[in-house]
């Protein structure tokens, strides 16, 4: 029996926004399943509806074997929850949340308390059970999301973006308790909009945009079907038209990124020279040439004609004297 | 030179007074309970306790004449209160320490904020009068109008001081309470609900030595009677003293902000 | 069954602990229930405490304990205002996700909220019973007057108390909550709450005779300025059936809508 299983799952919302149309898919036991897509593809419905907090408006979603939406109660006891928006009380302790998420779930007091100390010391919390989760990090407000949605051992643990604006070591350790649990027998459905996450934790990857499933497979199997090495050129000056023209004689122009000049390579990464003789003939200087192998990226390109990440670079939070103020 | 960084600090008191006035048009529903609910406790003190002209002690009868001056004076209270409560909350935000990274000097930053504060008392003063006058308060003629305007303002600026004060001693938001129990404190420990001589116990003594109860006096004369000197200027000092011990601690505050 | 109902008890008991703890932790949410309505209590006792002197007033050991009724629901209705607005702020911070993901009942979110309330009811009764006693009134009633004042306190901010919910519920904005603030005081001054209705000017004298919050106001006098009697602990009672009808139609209407709907 599939952990996650989806029938054609739809979610339209008012106004005529749909932003899940029709996702099929499955997820086996004991399995980590990666969703990846940008933002606004769907990927936050889709776990919201696997996770019984919205309702469909189409097809039909079962999660541990139970029907979300008829047996939503059921669904509840077999899932661990951590979403994108920590949903963390600042006013609380660490220690006071875990136990509170014992009771929600019916654990008995002496048993909540034990397990609640026990996922603590588990996620590295210890030093700070009792301080207010206001004054935590946001790596430590994570690790303990993800403490909290382990008090009832659940058999499928829904992480939604699980590492977004986090640091790169805070990340890893979130990554490691991951594999742990996964070891450990849990199924873990996983959203990201990170390449290099869902490339090193998913068995397999499903590839979403604007509300439909794009690709799937495993993260090897999909790079495979892509294939093709790319070129990014980046020019000393101008003439990107040009150099896209020449470039195009030896395969498929891709979209340009960082203001560079990409290809793909029609006869691999032999045709490497040609392509530097070709641009030096036709004058147009170079500033860098980086041959890069296939990611999951291609992938989404292949699929989707847009890149995954391009926009994400370069988001530094950068506001002005005359920023508004947050209501 | 001077006068290039005269210009840098009015742009700067320019934008936190557009910042200021943005933030009641950008949120309009949040800037409504601070300009109704001078006018709602005026209305429901007027209904409640309006029975109280009958006794002896009241020179009016109309006890809508005898709350208003209370209710405008209550106005700039709740307006200065929210001056310093939004400072906390940039404090808090961050907000307010690119505020002090600018090259201008810490009066002139205080002044923008407080300035403001006074201005936009006149709002839910403008609002009180209206309804005020159509329930029959008594037209205090033009002098009487403009010594209650005027002390209307200057308390704005009082309560401001106050609430710039507590923040930047707290620098949170959970300060707010203090900010507005400080000058409903100010305001109702006087004669707001009837004549010195009707008040009892401690608050009878509190009031014959709290400066607000001239201030109150002043605004109230138009509205029972007629407006004197006499009656005008122990109001006019009370508030210009309140202003200034409220303004040095203010500017204490700023100064032990660390710039 | 049984084992749900003491399972859901137990989930109502810890999420009202949690919004006790919160109000203490807050003092944005302790001041409406505590220090303003005792501010107010103090200066009108002193301002206005001439009143006794007026034809038609009520006889009274003071002025005081006329007010302590109208301090206490005062007081309550605005921890029943804080309740809603700590509730819609779980909303907003996705809180109230944590706990429509748990396995308990979805008015269990409402009932713990409300449980606390009622918590904060009985802390805020005992409270002024406590001030007015310091400050020489005196509870004609004894104890067992006391005891009528909790109850009916502690009712009335359930009562009320789903009011605000319900609102928390339908618009999920803490800014839209705390603009009701206000609100809460029309009510106030349409009521007994603050001095004999047959001594109030009109039109609010009128509404404060048939306003459902008078009769709970003067259910909770009572035990203090005379005796408690019958009548008026049925007319209290009925004011708290209303009030509490409405507010529970209103608070499920506004989760159904919110379950509905649903998060984005």
């Amino acid at each position: 029996m599939p952990a996650i299983e989806t029938r054609a799952l739809e979610r339209t919302f008012a106004g005529g926004i749909r932003a899940v149309a029709g996702v099929d898919l499955q997820v086996a036991e004991g399995e980590i399943y990666g969703f990846l897509g940008p933002n606004g593809a769907g990927k936050t419905t889709t776990v919201r509806m696997l996770t019984t907090l919205l309702r469909p408006t189409g097809g039909s979603a079962a999660v541990a074997g139970h029907d979300v939406v008829r047996e939503a109660a059921r669904v509840r006891r077999a899932i661990g929850v951590a979403l994108q928006e920590a949903a963390l009380d600042p006013l609380m302790t660490g220690r006071e949340l875990l136990r509170l998420q014992a009771t929600l779930h019916g654990i008995p007091r002496g048993e909540g308390r034990r397990r609640a100390d026990a996922l603590l010391e588990r996620v590295g919390l210890t030093g700070a059970t009792d301080r207010r989760i206001g004054t935590y990090s946001g790596g430590m407000r994570r690790r303990l999301d993800l403490a909290a949605a382990l008090v009832h051992e659940p058999r499928v643990l829904f992480l939604d973006e699980p590492t977004t604006g986090l640091d790169p070591v805070s990340r890893k350790a979130i990554w490691e308790e991951v594999a742990e649990l996964n070891a450990e027998g849990t199924t873990v459905f996983l959203t990201t909009q990170y390449l290099e996450e869902a490339d090193r934790l998913a068995y397999r990857v499903g590839i979403i945009d604007q509300g439909r499933i794009v690709a799937e497979g495993t993260p090897a199997s999909l790079k495979v079907e892509v294939g093709k090495p790319h070129l990014e050129l980046e020019l000393a000056g101008d003439g990107a038209e040009r150099a896209s023209a020449v470039c195009s004689r030896f395969g498929r122009p891709l979209p340009a990124r960082d203001g560079k000049v990409l290809v793909e390579l029609a006869g691999g990464a032999r045709d490497v020279p040609k392509v530097v003789r070709a641009l030096d003939e036709a004058g147009i200087l170079i500033a860098s040439l980086e041959l890069v192998q296939p990611t999951l990226d291609d992938v989404f390109v292949a699929k989707t004609g847009h890149h995954l990440e391009g926009a994400e670079q370069g988001q530094g939070a950068e506001e002005e004297l005359t920023a508004e103020p947050a209501a | 030179m001077a006068s290039r960084a005269l210009r840098a600090e009015l742009a700067v008191v320019g934008a936190l007074v557009r910042r200021a006035a943005n933030e009641i048009l950008r949120v309009p529903g949040a800037a409504i309970p601070g300009v109704l609910a001078p006018s709602i406790f005026f209305l429901g003190l007027t209904a409640v306790f309006g029975h109280l002209t009958q006794l002896r002690g009241f020179d009016t009868q109309s006890y809508q004449s005898f709350l208003i001056p209370v209710s405008l004076i209550q106005g700039a209270g709740f307006t200065g209160a929210a001056t310093g409560v939004n400072l906390a909350r940039d404090i808090e935000q961050g907000w307010f320490d690119r505020l002090l990274v600018a090259p201008v000097p810490r009066p002139v930053l205080l002044a923008g904020l407080v300035l403001s504060a006074s201005a936009r008392a006149l709002v839910p003063a403008a609002f009180l009068l209206a309804v005020g006058f159509a329930i029959g308060v008594h037209w205090p003629g033009a002098a009487g109008l403009a010594i209650a305007i005027a002390l209307v303002m200057v308390m704005g600026a009082v309560a401001a001081l106050w609430g710039v004060a507590l923040a930047l001693r707290f620098r949170s938001q959970s300060a707010a309470p203090l900010m507005q129990a400080g000058m409903f404190l100010l305001v109702l420990t006087t004669t707001a609900y009837a004549p010195l001589e009707l008040l009892r116990g401690w608050l009878h003594d509190v009031a014959r030595v709290n400066p607000a109860t001239q201030v109150l006096e002043a605004a109230r004369q138009g509205f029972t009677g007629g407006v004197s000197w006499g009656d005008t200027w122990p109001g006019l000092v009370a508030a210009a003293a309140m202003a200034a011990a409220f303004a040095a601690l203010a500017l204490r505050g700023m100064r032990r902000t660390g710039l | 069954m049984i084992a749900a109902l003491r399972a859901n008890a137990r989930v109502v008991a810890a999420l009202g602990a949690r919004s006790v703890k919160q109000t203490f932790r807050r003092p944005q949410l302790m001041a409406p229930i505590i220090v303003f309505p005792s501010l107010l209590l103090a200066v009108q006792v002193g301002g206005a405490g001439s009143a006794v002197d007026l034809p038609g007033f009520p006889r009274v050991h003071g002025f005081l304990d006329f007010m302590l009724a109208g301090a206490m629901i005062q007081s309550t209705l605005l921890a029943g205002n804080s309740g809603g607005i700590a509730l819609a702020v779980d909303i907003e911070m996705g809180f109230a996700d944590r706990l429509l993901v748990a396995p308990i009942s979805r008015f269990a979110i409402v009932l713990g909220r409300l449980a606390g309330t009622a918590a904060l009811g009985v802390f805020a009764a005992l409270w002024y019973v406590a001030v007015g006693l310091v400050f020489g009134a005196r509870i004609e009633e004894g104890v067992p007057g006391v005891l009528v004042v909790v109850a009916l306190v502690s009712l009335s901010a359930v009562a009320f108390g789903g009011l605000g919910a319900a609102v928390a519920l339908r618009t999920g904005r803490a800014s839209v909550v705390q603009g009701l603030f206000p609100l809460v005081f029309v009510i106030l001054f349409l009521s007994s709450a603050f001095f004999p209705a047959n001594l109030m000017l009109e039109p609010a004298a009128s509404v404060a005779r048939y306003n459902p919050l008078s009769f709970v106001v003067e259910g909770v006098r009572d035990p203090i300025i005379s005796a408690l009697g019958a009548h008026a602990l049925a007319k209290a009672a009925a004011g708290l059936a209303i009030v509490g009808a409405a507010s529970f139609a209103l608070s499920a209407l506004a989760l159904r809508h919110r379950l509905r709907t649903g998060g984005a």
